[in-house]
């Protein structure tokens, strides 16, 4: 699971102490858990006009120390952590698989409170790139859009539109980063599979000679 | 002299944890186990809760299914992995293996010899359709919301005993989703049915009643010292293919069949990370 998130300078003060909080929070939850620990590798890479690695993969447990994220640089750019994001999976998964692990589809926690201070193109190719069926390991995308975030951007940063998120009128951006922290939690502790929803409906009809089992079950 | 406590470690042990009860409706306990012979044919059975139900106190959500069928001399399995994202799928589970294995029983009734795996798998789906229309007191409710209910992986096999004088016992099965049927000769495994995935996890589940048309089928012959194993993904992902430590320690403890409850206690391994619910029928010629 990767955490994804902005640096830009309007991050500054209650938000960013808001993400700072929410990752030592996430990782106490973490390693209270006696299952999830062992089961979840997390990295976090930050974006502000570049992109940083803040944090290679690893297992959240009481000795890991956080990195301490803090505004910097000119600008937002999506582009540099989309392809920060492309460039690192492959190998980190090689990785995991090299260690003997089974690994599931990463999954991508996307946090920005900007509107990207870049051309059009330039993040959607990048977005294109991470998402394309070709690349084997792309990831399952949240993305959560908090203060001047645009909604339509986070939407479409989205693997799909329900895993889109944005701030509700009237809180305050510290809240919304703290449910959102939650939420990264939440997806480590509840592996509830998904159903596969494949492509149309069926007609189905009750079967000739269906028969009701009498006894109760087991 | 004391009895033998606590599960067999494989690689790192999982994590000690307080297991809650789950005593909800229906009744689904912890674990079951079955077992026995049939026209020679030795049967192990056994479902157990993996350790994420147990730390959250969630009702098992696989099962499995046995059933004899005298006159053909056949003995019919079946194993369900109930989709966790789906609330009543323990019932899934459990309506799937009991219909299918009836269905089956049916056939061979009728005298079939060549089984037809549509119907099963109909009736099996349909049970699920019913059970849903039931329960949410909507009769014309149909396939999408009764997935979203009672979603469930099905793998069925038919294994008929070999007549006195011949080896080999023939098999056919069937699948729907991620539930393998996999031989176990000389040490190796080998799939029958099922996709021994290199890719990634956590795509989608193929589950009835969906993919009701999805229906994969296979047939092999059991030869002697051979033996047919169907299980559920909380055994076959830690097994991997079978050639790392769980494989290892299967095909040994395998070679004959064990006691009834020391092939569930086998079952419940121990191995860090792996805490799904897991199923396992094993069936030697």
């Amino acid at each position: 699971m990767y955490f994804v998130g902005d640096e830009s300078h309007s991050m500054a003060g209650d938000a960013i102490g808001a993400v700072n909080q929410g990752l030592i929070d996430l990782r106490d939850e973490v390693a209270k858990h006696p299952l999830i620990g062992k089961k979840v590798r997390f990295g976090i890479i930050t974006f502000a006009d570049t992109a940083q690695t803040r944090l290679e993969l690893s297992e959240l447990n009481e000795d890991l120390i956080l990195p301490t994220l803090a505004p910097r640089g000119r600008g937002t750019s999506y582009s540099s952590a989309l392809d920060a994001l492309r460039q690192t999976i492959p190998g980190d998964v090689a990785l995991l698989k090299g260690s003997g692990y089974q690994v599931h589809r990463p999954s991508v926690f996307f946090l920005s409170d900007g509107q990207p201070t870049e051309k059009e193109d330039k993040w959607r190719s990048r977005l294109d790139e991470l998402k394309d069926p070709g690349f084997k390991e792309r990831p399952n995308i949240l993305a959560f859009g908090v203060g001047d975030a645009d909604a339509t951007v986070i939407q479409q940063v989205a693997s799909a539109p329900r895993y889109a998120f944005m701030m509700t009128e009237g809180s305050s951006t510290a809240g919304a980063i703290a449910e959102f922290a939650a939420s990264m939690l939440n997806s480590m502790v509840s592996s509830a599979e998904r159903l596969d929803r494949g492509e149309q409906t069926i007609e189905f009809e009750k079967p000739e000679g269906f028969v009701q089992l009498d006894a109760p079950l087991v | 002299m004391r009895l033998a406590r606590g599960p067999l470690t494989i690689g790192e042990p999982a994590p000690d944890i307080d297991v809650r009860l789950s005593g909800a409706e229906p009744y689904r306990p912890d674990a079951i186990a079955d077992g026995g012979t049939a026209f020679g044919l030795v049967v192990r059975a056994a479902s157990v809760r993996g350790l994420s139900k147990r730390f959250a106190g969630g009702p098992r959500q696989d099962d499995v299914c046995l059933r004899v069928h005298d006159a053909s001399r056949m003995v019919i399995a079946a194993v369900a992995d109930g989709v966790s994202g789906a609330p009543r799928s323990a019932l899934g589970a459990a309506l799937a293996v009991r219909h299918a294995t009836a269905a089956v029983a049916r056939q061979l009734d009728g005298g079939a010899g060549e089984l037809d795996w549509r119907d099963v798998f109909d009736q099996a789906a349909w049970a699920l359709v019913e059970e849903h229309r039931r329960f949410a007191g909507k009769p014309e409710a149909g396939v999408e919301e009764t997935c979203e209910s009672l979603a469930t992986t099905l793998v069925v096999a038919a294994v008929r005993a070999p007549d006195d004088g011949t080896a080999g016992a023939r098999v056919q099965l069937a699948a729907v989703g991620d539930s393998p049927a996999l031989v176990l000769s000389g040490g190796a495994f080998s799939t029958v049915l099922g996709t021994p995935g290199d890719g990634l996890l956590g795509a989608g589940v193929e589950a009835l009643p969906r993919f009701v048309r999805g229906v994969c089928e296979a047939e092999c012959t059991l030869e002697p010292r051979t033996i047919l194993l169907m299980c559920t993904d909380g055994l076959a992902l830690p097994l991997a293919g079978g050639a790392g430590e769980v494989g290892r320690t299967l095909a040994r403890e395998l070679a004959t069949p064990p006691d009834i409850i020391d092939f569930a206690r086998l079952l419940d391994f121990s191995r860090s990370t792996y805490d799904d619910d897991r199923s396992l029928v094993a069936i030697w010629p």
